[in-house]
């Protein structure tokens, strides 16, 4: 259950919070009584502190000593599990609807809540469908290995895409997106 | 053929086999199937290295264990020795009055079954009995603090009612808190009789044909605050006193069948004229033959008044 009601607490979806434990459990990264202990009592449609998430992650930080592409994979596969058994399909079909999608922050905006300053934002810069070129800025307290992964994961899961790339820039906010 | 024609069938094109847009696409493709694996490597190298750090804590961890299992185990064998010193030697005294053999098995290196002689204040014998809840260390100390308690009491009564009573007020609340209790039977013999009280233990008295078990309705120390009921009977010359605790008697068969009192009490009946020590010898091979494997610690104490 949702737990806490302070309105300048940051706050996320069950059903991301279940997203990214169910991804660590389907990477094999958690097993077990922990497992169980990261998915249990998660519901979808329930708002959760952010520090739920940190735990999760913390699980992750403190197992890998390079965590950076594991957190990648874990982003990745929790928008695969998004796209094919969350709302996924409803949404996007295609790779760059997946952009689209983070117009304005309002894909990030449905899944966290709480004080401006605090929820930052996931926003669409730039985006040149023809020529496979884009730029998302992100200023949300998510870790930016797993939000590369939640992109290429997003536009991946449509398969319409032959090549999708993501790197950061200098400063880790902006995501350059390749895609074709 | 298209493309995907192209790659499913394996064949290799030629010049001319592919448009400029298809071979656009193909180079896609690959771009994009050289990012997945530059990914893929990436992850599975971080996960091979975790695997690698776990097994080496894995490794350690195992080190680890061994050492504290070591230090357990050397622990364990001096509480050993030092239960086994706290067990009595019949006094030369005693042994020249009755014939006495005692099978006394702990599952683990220590245990919770405790069997004691004593001279009481008033030069009776006396015989205790007694199983403590659990197994193990903390079985173990509380034996040791039963054995204090029976040592002071018997400085100053010689009524097994009494005794088992003080013992039972005294050990009470500690018991309590360590949440333990025991089973005891507690026999003081005098010249013609023994005196009896029993919380549970087990006790059978062979008279020529005559047998009797002994009455248990008293609940075990530590239980309730409650008075012990004494019992007499006479012990003559050649009788056959048995005290045990449940070790043998709950043992049960790969059939899930418990030995029983039953079955033990008639073994002892059946060979009560044999020597005390043949008696045991026929009970612990009937036990031995018939149980799947121990389940408890083991006492069983018979004893004779020589003729």
């Amino acid at each position: 259950m949702a737990k806490g009601n302070k309105k300048t607490e940051l706050k996320v979806f069950g059903a991301t919070v279940q997203g990214y434990a169910q991804a660590c459990i389907n990477l094999n990264i958690v097993a077990g009584t922990k497992a169980e202990n990261l998915i249990g009592e998660i519901e979808i449609t329930g708002w959760y502190p952010f520090e739920k998430l940190r735990e999760i992650e913390r699980v992750v930080l403190q197992a890998y000593e390079n965590s950076g592409p594991i957190l990648e994979r874990v982003g990745m596969e929790m928008m695969l599990g998004w796209y094919n058994y969350g709302p996924g399909k409803e949404i996007i079909t295609r790779g760059v609807d997946f952009l689209h999608f983070q117009t304005g922050s309002q894909g990030y905006a449905s899944v966290i809540k709480g004080p401006e300053n605090l929820v930052g934002s996931f926003n669409l810069e730039f985006l040149d469908e023809e020529g496979g070129r884009a730029r998302i800025n992100s200023t949300t307290p998510f870790n930016k290995d797993q939000e590369r992964g939640v992109i290429i994961g997003g536009m991946t899961a449509p398969g319409d895409l032959d090549f999708i790339d993501v790197k950061n820039d200098e400063n880790p906010q902006i995501f350059n997106i390749e895609f074709a | 053929m298209s493309l995907e024609e192209l790659l499913e069938s394996g064949n290799v094109p030629k010049k001319g086999d592919l448009t400029e847009e298809e071979l656009a696409k193909l180079f896609r493709k690959y771009r994009g199937l050289q990012k997945k694996q530059e990914r893929d490597q990436a992850f599975w190298s971080a996960t091979n290295e975790n695997l690698k750090i776990a097994y080496e804590k894995l490794d350690e961890q195992e080190r680890e264990l061994a050492r504290t299992y070591a230090i357990i185990q050397d622990d364990l064998s001096v509480a050993n020795k030092i239960q086994k010193a706290l067990l009595p030697q019949a006094s030369g005294k005693m042994t020249s009055e009755f014939e006495l053999a005692v099978y006394h098995k702990q599952l683990a290196e220590v245990g919770g079954d405790y069997y004691d002689f004593f001279n009481t204040c008033s030069g009776s014998y006396a015989i205790g009995v007694l199983d403590i809840s659990g197994h193990g260390v903390s079985a173990a100390l509380v034996m040791t603090y039963l054995k204090a308690q029976f040592m002071t009491i018997l400085e100053k009564q010689d009524s097994p009612k009494e005794i088992v009573e003080w013992i039972n007020n005294t050990a009470y609340d500690f018991l309590k808190t360590v949440k333990k209790y025991a089973t005891v039977n507690f026999v003081v013999i005098d010249s013609t009789a023994l005196r009896y009280v029993s919380g549970g233990g087990f006790g059978l008295l062979v008279s020529g044909k005559d047998s009797t078990v002994f009455k248990k309705r008293d609940a075990f120390l530590g239980l309730r605050r409650r008075a012990f009921h004494e019992y007499e009977l006479p012990f003559k010359k050649g009788d056959v006193l048995a005290l045990y605790t449940d070790g043998i008697t709950e043992a049960q068969n790969d059939k899930g069948e418990d030995y029983s009192v039953q079955r033990l009490n008639n073994l002892i009946i059946k060979n009560a004229k044999k020597p005390v020590q043949e008696i045991l010898d026929r009970c612990r091979e009937d036990y031995t033959g018939f149980r799947s494997k121990d389940s408890d610690d083991i006492t069983l104490l018979i004893l004779r008044k020589k003729v």
